[in-house]
């Protein structure tokens, strides 16, 4: 817990700022530019989903997203294409690059919410901002207890052990600091990369192999795909989990962002892993 | 003595990385382990293959134009596998062997292009116009790369990328086969020019007045280091400062004698590469580092090393 302080102190600093955001033009949001998938996709769970007038190239969940005018791409958008579409609130993934972005919006006028959600318990927290900012506060406050009632129980037990590969060349593994990890702890797998602090990293195959775990998990579409072209190469086969076929197909608009749906990917991986 | 101690270093420079690793491999069992047999040892010999091409194309090529910035990648030969790479994926071209194939392509379609240019207007592949060739065809490919990668919506382009700045993590006994079958062709022209590379340094007069053939010796000296170049950034994309700092050690170690050079660069690239790439795998394990930037915190040092004891002689 001490750990996420800082973060946790971080993210009541944008808390308030938002607040003052969605206050500050008197009244819900009507026309909202989200640029973030996972943003888009909360919107539209929440009811918001008429009010979304802008997206990014990359929000395609839920399908109804797709009819909504793209801007482009969210992590260096383009500032005037987002105007264009006459927005009174710019919802942004915080990072140092869309900080920029953000304060020439608010310079025009346009309020901004910069939000970061990477791990589940921050789903909740952003899902009640966007509620409150959007005129929803019900359902948002609804999507949290969901979340919560998800994340409060003890961990369960680990019955499996689970790498998450989403590259080969160079291998890259998702670590504790992602919601795949969280997931993956709560369908009762561990991650046998959840020491590694950051979402995700480069590895050596190696590494994979002394860690030994039961199952491969790729994200990608169509479950009862063949294993993916990599594993069928020698030195990815000093893997057990690969030369055993033990993968799972985790399809992407599920598992592809930490979203509201996150207790029916736990379902999801629970049942894949049973099997 | 001085071929003694590079030869000692390159077996301890393959010891280590058959021994070293993340996982832990009991010293009995080593040679029984798939982790031996599949990983480490393929790597290791894929390092010194890749590691000697870019020490001996880099001090062919600071010969051939007289710069001693010269880099294997300068001339355009990193941003045209970039692209070829980038484009693969743009296109959803799958299979193990697509992006390797595909940057390979890439990095031919620059060395065509430089080649060409360097013929432009009667002047005789003129270093100047091959180096101005290279920077230029390097850019525009690297400005297209950008182009595809904002444009297309593939999210493993972020990936492209990510190989793009060089490993070994990709080895495996076909890589290694590969380049071991490949290597040797281009090393013996290479070394068949050395002594024309010896008179090329003196100026391009002078190696004409004592026998050397200029237009032929370059043509064949730049293809031969451009395609050693394509196939190690088609096997594992661009490390950069081993090309460029080897033929420096070398000559600091071995004299400018390209029949000495070449062979020394190859040695020493081969064990910069090797060292480098067995720290990238241990020193933040779990992690690995690129190995480009290892190379670069081992190789750099070694440089101002070698610099001070340049300008204190």
């Amino acid at each position: 817990m001490r750990r996420w302080a800082p973060l946790l102190a971080l993210f009541a600093l944008t808390c308030r700022a938002s607040d003052r955001a969605a206050t500050g033009g008197g009244g819900p949001a009507h026309r909202i530019v989200s640029l973030a998938p996972s943003i888009t996709e909360l919107l539209f769970a929440l009811g918001a989903g008429s009010q979304v007038v802008g997206r990014t190239v990359y929000c395609l969940y839920p399908p109804a997203a797709r009819a909504v005018p793209s801007v482009g791409d969210g992590l260096n958008p383009s500032v005037e294409a987002v105007a264009a579409r006459h927005p009174d609130l710019v919802v942004l993934y915080r990072s140092p690059q869309t900080e920029t972005a953000a304060r020439q919006l608010e310079a025009l006028g346009i309020h901004t919410m910069m939000l970061r959600h990477d791990r589940l318990e921050d789903v909740a927290r952003t899902a009640q901002l966007l509620g409150q900012a959007t005129g929803h506060a019900a359902a948002g406050d609804s999507i949290a207890r969901t979340l919560d009632s998800l994340l409060s129980p003890p961990v369960p037990a680990p019955q499996a052990r689970i790498a998450f590969v989403v590259w080969d060349a160079p291998p890259i593994v998702i670590g504790g600091g992602s919601f795949l990890d969280e997931l993956a702890a709560r369908a009762g797998a561990a991650n046998v990369f959840h020491d590694l602090t950051a979402p995700s990293a480069t590895v050596a195959i190696e590494t994979i192999a002394s860690r030994d775990p039961d199952w491969i998990a790729v994200v990608r579409d169509s479950a009862g795909a063949p294993p993916p072209g990599w594993a069928a190469r020698s030195e990815w086969r000093t893997i057990r989990a690969v030369r055993e076929g033990r993968f799972l197909n985790l399809p992407p608009d599920l598992f592809g962002q930490p979203s509201p749906r996150a207790p029916e990917a736990v379902r999801l991986l629970h049942r894949m892993l049973s099997q | 003595m001085r071929w003694l101690g590079l030869v000692l270093a390159l077996l301890a420079a393959t010891l280590a990385a058959i021994v070293l690793g993340p996982a832990s491999v009991p010293a009995g069992e080593l040679l029984h382990s798939p982790i031996f047999w599949e990983l480490r040892l393929p790597r290791a010999l894929l390092g010194l293959l890749v590691g000697g091409s870019l020490g001996v194309a880099g001090a062919s090529l600071q010969s051939l134009v007289r710069n001693p910035l010269a880099d294997p990648f300068l001339l355009g030969l990193s941003g045209g596998a970039g692209l070829g790479a980038v484009s693969a994926i743009a296109l959803h071209l799958g299979g193990a062997w697509t992006l390797p194939l595909a940057a390979f392509a890439g990095a031919l379609l620059a060395l065509g292009l430089v080649f060409r240019l360097g013929l432009v207007a009667g002047s005789v592949l003129d270093p100047r116009v091959l180096l101005l060739g290279g920077v230029a065809v390097g850019a525009f490919c690297g400005a297209v790369t950008t182009a595809i990668v904002t444009l297309a919506e593939a999210s493993e382009l972020r990936n492209a990328f990510l190989w793009l700045w060089g490993g070994l993590s990709g080895a495996s006994w076909q890589t290694v086969t590969l380049m071991a079958v490949y290597v040797p062709v281009p090393l013996v022209v290479l070394l068949a020019a050395a002594r024309p590379l010896d008179l090329l340094t003196l100026g391009e007069e002078p190696a004409r007045h004592l026998g050397a053939d200029v237009l032929a010796t370059r043509r064949r000296v730049y293809l031969a280091a451009s395609l050693l170049t394509a196939a190690a950034v088609a096997v594992t994309g661009v490390i950069g400062f081993v090309g460029l700092i080897v033929p420096h050690l070398g000559r600091a170690l071995f004299g400018g004698r390209h029949r000495v050079l070449l062979p020394a660069s190859f040695l020493a690239g081969g064990i910069l590469l090797v060292l480098a790439d067995t720290l990238a795998r241990t020193a933040v394990a779990p992690r690995e580092l690129p190995v480009g930037i290892v190379t670069a915190l081992v190789g750099v040092p070694l440089f101002v090393l070698l610099l001070r004891r340049w300008t204190a002689d």
